[in-house]
């Protein structure tokens, strides 16, 4: 087809198009859904009996704010990569409260495994695995419908970052209503999981986002005028 | 774009429009191997890009970027389908032709007039012409030639095999 033919064609029934919110409005929008959906989750799986006791642990408290920023951070990320123009580091942003997450589990480990002990007590536990999918499977949905109004310019990287955005979620509230404290057992099963999840998203990426369909839907209706 | 995002239609035309041109460039730049019609095919595959995803524009934010991180990631996707189609071709050794029809024995056809052939090789377009310089007139090697050119051993294989078609085509035709 002619190129000029071609602009003719999109710009003659091209309607007016609702603009994409900003990133962080988006990330907003997005929490705001998935919030009373954990919170649902974790009254219905029965909040753990000594979460008034764990609200004073700094550790516990520094690892859940560090999870809760980790699925905030990726959620921007994952917004911000499906807008062109954006800088790329900006998709770096999780890095931040999601290394805070590892270096308070990681030295809970060192001190666990200084102490002693801590390998005598790891057991394995993979009620974590789809815990913190179910946790996480709302949010996770809601930001695949999300990222598919987007431009889908990275799809494995804003799949992967939408994927820990749920998974971070899923994770924190795992915390409320799972009574695994462990250092290492969190960095295996929980933040094994979390990753876990976050790569498999990764991986599915361009079931979800690819150019393809959307163009062919653009010559469809083209054709069809 | 922003008049464009409300529906105005002549808005949105006379930005395409505007754009096209550089979105050409960006792609004969970036594609040098690329003949017209391929050239052409992809800006068209940007526009489209453009066209749906056209309400991710923020107005507060430039516009340049916006378009320019659109075409460089269909760039990027033209390549990796490029190579992609390159990895599932298998290289042989060329066989020679075995049937006496004169058809099947194309290598062997003579171009009469050399100035008819130097004729048809000027009208290629620039990427196939090169190609065929530097591999058939100055016999270099496809290593040598994708270094001087500075594209690649397989674009330049492309150019050269659309060369010779084309030259086919041209000198049978007269």
């Amino acid at each position: 087809m002619d190129t000029d033919k071609l602009i003719a064609g999109l710009t003659e029934h091209a309607d007016a198009v609702r603009r994409l919110p900003s990133p962080w409005v988006r990330t907003a929008s997005w929490f705001a859904m998935a919030v009373p959906y954990v919170v649902a989750i974790v009254m219905i799986m029965t909040p753990r009996d000594d979460l008034a006791v764990k609200f004073t642990d700094f550790r516990f408290l520094v690892e859940q704010v560090a999870a809760l920023c980790t699925a905030i951070g990726a959620a921007v990320a994952a917004f911000q990569s499906i807008v062109p123009g954006y800088s790329r580091r900006l998709l770096l942003l999780p890095l931040v409260p999601l290394s805070v997450w590892l270096a308070s589990v990681g030295e809970g480990c060192v001190e666990a495994l200084l102490r002693g002990g801590a390998l005598q007590t790891f057991t394995s536990d993979f009620l974590c695995i789809p815990a913190i999918a179910l946790v996480g499977a709302l949010p996770a949905v809601a930001m695949t419908l999300m990222l598919r109004k987007g431009a889908p310019l990275w799809p494995y990287t804003s799949a992967a970052l939408g994927g820990l955005a749920a998974a971070g979620l899923g994770n924190f509230g795992l915390r409320f209503f799972h009574g695994q404290d462990a250092s290492l057992m969190v960095l295996v099963w929980q933040v094994g999981t979390v990753f876990m999840l976050t790569i498999l998203c990764g991986q599915a990426g361009r079931l979800f986002l690819d150019w393809r369909p959307a163009i062919a839907r653009a010559r469809r209706n083209l054709a069809a005028h | 774009m922003q008049a464009a995002q409300a529906g105005d239609m002549r808005a949105y035309e006379r930005l395409l429009k505007e754009i096209t041109p550089k979105l050409r460039q960006i792609v004969r730049r970036r594609r040098q191997f690329f003949s017209a019609e391929e050239v052409e095919d992809l800006v068209q595959e940007i526009l489209l890009s453009i066209h749906t995803v056209r309400a991710t524009y923020d107005p507060s934010r430039p516009f340049m970027p916006w378009l320019s991180t659109i075409a460089h990631n269909r760039l990027i996707d033209s390549a990796r389908r490029f190579y992609r189609g390159k990895s599932n071709e298998i290289p042989m050794d060329e066989l020679p032709v075995t049937f006496a029809d004169d058809w099947a024995n194309i290598e062997n056809e003579g171009y009469r007039d050399p100035e008819e052939l130097k004729i048809a090789i000027k009208g290629l377009p620039e990427g196939q012409r090169k190609a065929v310089e530097m591999l058939k007139l100055r016999e270099m090697s496809l290593k040598e030639a994708a270094v001087a050119s500075g594209t690649t051993m397989g674009a330049l294989k492309i150019s050269i095999h659309r060369a010779v078609l084309n030259l086919r085509k041209a000198l049978s035709k007269e």
